[in-house]
């Protein structure tokens, strides 16, 4: 049958590769945006891991959304080239038709009607998908703008603009992910694969059930109009220049857009404060509480009046075992000197206390200079220390000669 | 029977031995296991007495490389505390004193005393010296800075009394009061600033117990660097602990909601993605104290420094976007506020839009959908017909 062999161009390769541009810089967006919309979901989470992270993400994203606005650029460029040069039909606007052809297809569908609606070179179908894809381009350019650029934004919008446009950015992603998944996928994929964007032939059969207003315009020979060829060149070389015009300040504007604002991308490097940690407190600080006059690594001179500690002769004392000394030894040494006998010296008693311990008496009565107590008190450094008053009378109670009573 | 314990009785008396050295061993080595009650336990020569004879005679010092060091033991305060509630001998720590003279003292200085003698407190406290090892203070002083702190910088043994309960290991309200002020020792600035915060003066002036203490944010024994990213990274998560706590924020009245508010905000959802993914990586978004502050955190409605008025919260703005200039910057972020018909209402009624627009279209397209579908592929059949397509 030639309905099924011959088939008719329905895309050039130029609108083939734009529609692949398109589907492809759309996937990569979806794919990208809406783990930032969902930044809690484990899947969003995962996707965002195995882009290397959500500054690559964000890159990749911004990348994608260049192209596809570089595609918008093309695509309203080819749109003027062939309203104005070709002035082929604008067969994609939308007509009062379109919405009796969609009454009719639904009421055909549910079974009131007994025709499904005949249909030119877009259907009523393709052409909400399109204008669909117009709405949802322009507020994503617009709001992604917005958020790309906020600092801008806020020279002409309040602040509050710049979390609406994110609202509107992430309701419009959603709907438009949805919208490609339910309308697109079923329209063209699933219902009959229509696989004319990729070949960009249609067989006469499918034209027949799919576009059969179309068809006969075709095989009536009306579908194109011709354009003479002298006129063809006039309007083309007005067209070019104000084409390259348009080039320039739409690639200047893309420019702008993606670079005029680095603050809100990259920003400053993050300061960490710089603060004194160690900032010790000043209080009474324990360790100088030290009486000047207590026992320090090297020995002091006898706190004892000068003359009376080395002279051999005994001076005159009031001080005895038992009125004094005795009491102030068994307050200081007791502990250890006591019943502990530590180092096998016991000063509980006069008798021990002169018979001194295992390195001999410590006591020599009227030589405190040589008296082992005196010199180890004097040393300092001994656990249990006499106040120097203490140690006073006792160097003056052996000069004495260190009486018991 | 009897023959049969005869002709087995060497057999018997083996079993029966060999129980019995089992048994022995069993019960030798059961103290062993209970490492933390061992020092106590033991049997010291010197009793808490002995020492106390000569140490609690007032100002007694001796000196260690020119720096005198006191030696004085208040007695009182050493049974009030908790070594003293649980009878830890002195000997347990100072385990070389077994006799006086006491051996030298080998330390250069009384830092180098206390440096010496940090280590004894592993005999007991094992887990919290495990954890101080991979300390901020431990690395300190690993790398040479000896002011770094040691347990007993912040926990005088002789004096510390105890600060959980005993049963249940919570922290007492009366050892939480006292937390900032340990740490202050070292950290006096930190700790100046903390208390004229929010959370520093309820703790200070009021005895709340629920605003948080420096451990509550970096932690006790393991204090990990606080400049590191992945404790910048983690912030939003330690803030949250306290701030989605509904018991705790409704007595002050603050939203639980600040999280989630940050999250669904572009800074937040960086920072959660960082911190799922890589959680030791430098973000330049900002984490809750790069607006509210660290130490010196306000009440946004602080009349001098709160953030909840533009002209204060431009200024931290301006930390990360310099050329911000105008105050209608801040309207960018939503202060943690849900927008509302009253607050941020162009951002409520935009969701309000898509919360109608995206079921209305979606639903539209699947209602035509699904007809067709009856239609093309579900009406042939049920005419038992072949021909997918319509007439």
């Amino acid at each position: 049958m030639s309905a099924k062999t011959k088939s008719y161009e329905r895309f050039p390769l130029a609108r083939r590769i734009e529609h692949l541009t398109m589907l492809l810089s759309f996937t990569i967006l979806g794919l990208t945006g809406l783990p930032q919309k969902f930044p809690t979901a484990a899947l969003s989470i995962a996707f965002v891991n195995l882009l290397g992270g959500i500054e690559n993400l964000r890159s990749i994203h911004h990348v994608a959304a260049i192209i596809m606005m570089l595609g918008t650029v093309w695509h309203l460029l080819v749109f003027g080239y062939m309203a104005y040069v070709r002035r082929t039909r604008l067969s994609m606007l939308p007509s009062l038709q379109d919405a009796k052809d969609g009454i009719q297809a639904l009421l055909y569908n549910l079974g009131f009607a007994k025709t499904f609606p005949q249909m030119g070179r877009y259907t009523f179908e393709e052409k909400m998908e399109y204008w669909a894809f117009v709405w949802g381009t322009a507020v994503m350019v617009v709001t992604g703008f917005m958020m790309w650029n906020p600092l801008a934004t806020v020279k002409f919008l309040p602040g509050e603009a710049i979390p609406a446009a994110k609202a509107a950015h992430g309701g419009e992603a959603v709907l438009a992910v949805l919208a490609i998944i339910i309308w697109h996928m079923y329209g063209v994929h699933v219902k009959r694969f229509n696989k004319s964007m990729f070949t960009g032939k249609m067989s006469e059969e499918d034209m027949l059930h799919e576009h059969p207003l179309e068809l006969a315009d075709i095989k009536a020979g009306v579908a194109e109009r011709p354009v003479e060829p002298v006129t063809l060149r006039k309007r083309q070389q007005i067209y070019l220049p104000i084409a390259a015009a348009i080039t320039i300040v739409a690639l200047g504007a893309l420019y702008g857009f993606v670079n005029a604002e680095q603050t809100a991308l990259t920003t400053t490097e993050r300061q960490i404060p710089t603060i004194e940690v160690y900032v010790p407190q000043t209080l009474t600080p324990a360790p100088t509480q030290t009486p000047t006059s207590l026992p320090t690594a090297s020995p002091t001179p006898l706190p004892t009046q000068p003359g009376t500690d080395s002279t051999p002769t005994a001076p005159a004392s009031s001080l005895t075992w038992d009125n004094a000394v005795g009491a102030i030894l068994q307050n200081q040494c007791s502990t250890c000197h006591g019943t502990l006998a530590s180092g096998g010296l016991n000063i509980s008693t006069y008798a021990d206390a002169v018979k001194g311990g295992k390195s001999g008496a410590v006591i020599l009565p009227g030589d405190s200079v040589n008296s082992l107590l005196v010199i180890i008190q004097q040393s300092g450094g001994h656990l249990g220390q006499l106040t120097p008053e203490e140690l006073a009378q006792v160097i003056e109670w052996i000069n004495a000669g260190a009486s018991e009573k | 029977m009897s023959k049969w314990i005869k002709r087995h009785a060497l057999s018997f008396g083996l079993v029966c031995a060999l129980l019995g050295v089992f048994l022995l061993l069993l019960v030798f080595t059961q103290p062993t296991t209970q490492a933390s009650a061992a020092p106590l336990a033991e049997k010291h020569d010197l009793t808490n007495d002995d020492c106390l004879v000569c140490h609690q005679k007032e100002g007694m010092t001796a000196e260690i490389g020119g720096q005198a060091i006191p030696l004085t033991i208040n007695a009182e305060k050493y049974s009030a505390s908790v070594h003293g509630e649980e009878q830890v001998a002195c000997v347990a720590c100072h385990a070389n004193i077994t006799s006086f003279p006491h051996p030298e003292v080998t330390a250069s200085s009384p830092r180098d005393f206390s440096l010496e003698m940090y280590p004894t407190c592993q005999q007991c406290h094992t887990e919290q010296y495990q954890k101080v090892l991979d300390s901020v203070h431990q690395t300190a002083l690993a790398a040479g800075n000896t002011n770094a702190a040691v347990c007993t910088d912040c926990h005088n043994p002789h004096t510390q009394t105890r600060l959980t309960n005993k049963d249940t290991g919570e922290l007492l309200l009366g050892a939480k009061l006292v937390i900032p002020q340990t740490c202050a020792k070292c950290h006096s600035t930190i700790y100046e600033e903390y208390k004229s915060s929010v959370h520093g003066s309820a703790l200070t002036n009021e005895g709340n117990q629920y605003v948080p203490t420096c451990i509550d944010c970096h932690g006790v024994h393991n204090i990990g660097d606080p400049t590191s990213n992945s404790f910048r990274n983690s912030t939003p998560g330690l803030c949250a602990n306290c701030h989605t706590n509904e018991t705790i924020m409704k007595q002050y009245g603050i939203s639980t909601n600040v999280i989630n508010t940050y999250v669904a905000d572009f800074h937040g959802t960086t920072v959660k993605m960082f911190e799922e993914n890589f959680p030791d990586q430098p973000t330049n978004k900002p984490v809750c104290t790069d607006c509210h502050g660290v130490h010196g955190i306000m009440k946004p409605d602080d009349p001098e420094a709160g953030i909840a008025f533009k002209k204060n919260l431009l200024v931290k703005c301006q930390q990360c976007h310099p050329d911000a200039t105008t105050e209608t910057f801040t309207d960018s972020w939503l202060s943690h506020y849900e927008p509302s018909p009253q607050i941020f209402p162009v951002v409520y009624y935009v969701n309000l839009f898509y919360k109608i627009f995206i079921p209305a279209v979606l639903g539209g397209m699947i209602f035509y959908v699904l007809t067709d579908v009856y239609r093309r592929f579900i009406v042939p059949r049920l005419r038992g017909g072949k021909g997918a397509s319509h007439k």
